[in-house]
């Protein structure tokens, strides 16, 4: 659990960060969006004390970050940046080695724990231990900087718009495998980003900041259905709205008693894709399987879009 | 091979090459025999320089060079051809010394002329373009100039040059030749060393405090304007003061000699040093000095660990530099008593003796040469680790 309290950061007359406070549950996403120079990196640097808070303190698991050492703070906190920060003189390997390395690790675990890193990020090691970062493609330095702020398994990740510098293909992988790893070692992560999508995407929770204030902080359906001000309003955009909506909704949300024919779509998926499938064959309606493939009802065209519309 | 190693259209620098060695040939005297070392020279001809045969040996080598300059771009075998005449020319200006000099005549002296020195120009500008398109690496390029200097020992120690005027000269030094050397070669390397570490820190805390860079810089720019006869005056006073008291002198500090030549070889090696380093490190990219600090480096680590390593290649030709530019001025030390190879070369001017002027110059030459191709080749193998 982070707790961040009243952080506030000003520069001479200029406050940046202005009497922020949220939470952050453990194994969950937390993502900051707001427009450039709202204040979102300077809160994040402020959680590791890159940036050292005017005022207002952090909590890790209860304590108070100030009363421990920077560098030791730092080495229990994950960092990744836009760009990431590779050393260029450092192979991959030693890349990721660096923390545990500071950590004094032995070398076995170290090599143990490299190797893991690479694959989970579908790197092979054999290829890519010895590999410089100028011999990577944008998206394998992504991963590596990634691997490179897990490496000492820290017990949060802090994320500076990690995808800013990847070309759209290569972002929606590159968010998908965030999200599998997160799910996967229940990290526990604060996301920086100015891309709403992304935001929407992989948060839990999404905090909007604007000019150095947090102006709404909870799940992304309640950004869209009770958006705390007319900014938040325009940055998540009203047009689509109910899209949005729809796949941040499961289709067991509108589940429906009764049968109906066709292939069955899953209940775990996104309503989104539903409507999108009863659009494409032309139904009224279809079953709805279960994770064993058993079916457990229907779902139709007018209840999603009455659930649409309730929310 | 696309292009093709034989021609009709003359090579640009071949055909410059090739009359260089026309010029040499048939214009130019070879050596110049004097009676003794400061009398004024005669020319002599190839032909009247050596016996008929070696004569027609070296005019043959240095015609095929310039036929393989204009018509044959292959750079190996231009390299090749250039080399060969090298080898030709060199013993041939040693054997033309006893050739001229009449037998038991121990004054006279031979000196190589004009058209040795355009042949050996022509071979080397061969030579060096031909190294130059054949993009040696770092290794080839040391490796070349160890061959170089082997070549050039061998030609020393065999005693095939010993009887040129030069070698004429250094045989009667040849203490103080190497006393001299090795005071030179100290002046240059200490004073840099010196300066490297008082440098190097220096430029690591500009980098850190902004505040200070600015002051610390403009200070080494004016001492870097000074004059290097005017710099060695001024030191003579504080040195001369220090001196006064009994520990100073015991530590050989005087207000002149060897002390106010090292304090200003070390004053001019610090701009150099200490302002490469700042670049060098404020060219660490920023975010790998964000990471750095982000992932918990401590200043220490990260300075050690990332930003010097990053730095080194620009920090090295600052080195560089210094270390061509003290080699050259340590030579102006000899004028305040400092030693080095300056020693002879102003000897030389006051005797206007030619050949020791030379003595004290081509060594200087050569191991500035030296330094600034290892040098180079240090910062390409530092940067390819570092890219």
């Amino acid at each position: 659990m982070i707790e961040i309290e009243r952080l506030t950061k000003r520069y001479g007359d200029t406050t940046v960060v202005d009497d922020v406070s949220f939470g952050v549950e453990e194994g969950t996403i937390t993502v900051v969006v707001g427009t450039s120079g709202a204040g979102k990196s300077t809160l994040l640097r402020m959680i590791n004390r890159l940036v050292e808070p005017t005022s207002g303190r952090v909590l890790i698991d209860g304590q108070d970050t100030r009363s421990i050492p920077e560098d030791d703070l730092r080495h229990r906190i994950g960092y990744v940046i836009q760009g990431y920060g590779l050393f260029p003189h450092r192979t991959v390997a030693q890349n990721i080695a660096t923390v545990p390395r500071l950590l004094g690790w032995d070398r076995k675990r170290i090599a143990d724990r490299i190797e893991e890193l690479l694959d989970l990020y579908q790197l092979d090691p054999a290829e890519f231990a010895t590999k410089f970062p100028h011999e990577l493609s944008g998206g394998q330095q992504q991963r590596v900087g990634v691997a490179r702020a897990l490496a000492a398994r820290p017990e949060l990740l802090l994320m500076d718009e990690p995808f800013g510098a990847l070309d759209p293909v290569i972002r929606a992988k590159a968010q998908d495998d965030l999200l599998a790893i997160q799910r996967r070692l229940r990290a526990t992560i604060v996301l920086v980003t100015h891309d709403m999508e992304e935001a929407f995407h992989l948060g839990d929770r999404i905090a909007v900041m604007d000019q150095a204030r947090l102006i709404q902080y909870g799940p992304p359906a309640e950004l869209l259905t009770r958006p705390a001000e007319a900014f938040v309003e325009r940055l998540v955009g009203t047009a689509d709205r109910p899209f949005r909506l729809l796949s941040l909704a499961k289709v067991e949300d509108a589940l429906e008693p009764g049968l109906a024919e066709g292939e069955p779509v899953a209940a775990s998926g996104t309503l989104y894709e539903a409507l999108s499938r009863l659009m494409w064959c032309g139904r009224q309606d279809l079953p709805v399987a279960d994770g064993t493939g058993s079916v457990i009802g229907r779902v139709s065209i007018t209840g999603i879009l009455a659930y649409g519309r309730s929310a | 091979m696309a292009s093709p190693h034989w021609t009709l259209s003359p090579d640009r620098l071949g055909s410059m090459v090739a009359v260089l060695i026309g010029i040499a040939l048939y214009a130019a005297p070879f050596v110049t025999y004097r009676a003794n070392r400061i009398a004024a020279g005669a020319a002599r001809s190839i032909f009247e320089a050596l016996p008929p045969t070696t004569a027609f040996v070296l005019v043959g080598a240095a015609l095929s060079v310039a036929i393989v300059a204009i018509f044959v771009r292959r750079s190996i075998v231009r390299l090749a051809a250039a080399s060969l005449g090298l080898v030709v020319i060199a013993p041939c200006v040693g054997l033309s010394a006893g050739f001229v000099t009449p037998a038991g005549n121990t004054f006279a002296r031979v000196s190589p002329a004009l058209g040795f020195w355009l042949l050996g120009l022509a071979f080397s500008l061969l030579v060096a373009d031909a190294l130059t398109r054949l993009r040696l690496g770092p290794w080839a390029r040391l490796g070349a100039l160890s061959i170089a200097a082997a070549a050039m020992a061998l030609l020393l120690f065999s005693g095939a040059w010993d009887g040129l005027s030069i070698l004429k000269e250094y045989a009667t030094r040849a203490d103080s030749f190497w006393s001299e050397a090795r005071r030179h070669v100290l002046l240059a390397i200490g004073s840099l060393a010196a300066a490297v570490a008082v440098g190097l820190p220096l430029g690591v805390l500009c980098h850190r405090a902004p505040r200070l860079r600015a002051a610390i810089l403009q200070v080494l720019n004016v001492i870097q304007t000074i004059p290097s006869i005017a710099l060695f005056g001024i030191l003579m006073v504080p040195l001369g003061y220090l001196a006064a008291f009994p520990l100073a002198a015991a530590l050989g500090i005087h207000g002149i000699g060897a002390a106010p030549a090292f304090v200003a070889l070390f004053l001019y090696s610090l701009l150099p040093v200490v302002a490469n380093t700042v670049v060098g490190l404020d060219h660490v990219p920023a975010t790998v000095v964000d990471a750095a600090r982000g992932m918990g480096l401590s200043n220490r680590q990260r300075l050690f660990d990332v930003e010097l390593p990053l730095a080194l290649p620009v920090i090295l030709a600052g080195i560089r530099i210094v270390l061509v530019q003290n080699l050259g001025l340590a030579t102006v030390a000899a004028l305040i008593g400092g030693g080095g190879f300056g020693t002879f070369v102003f000897q030389g001017i006051g005797q206007t003796a030619i050949d020791l002027v030379l003595l004290g110059a081509i060594p200087t030459v050569a191991l500035s040469f030296a330094a600034a191709v290892i040098l180079d080749a240090a910062i390409e193998l530092s940067n390819g680790t570092s890219q």
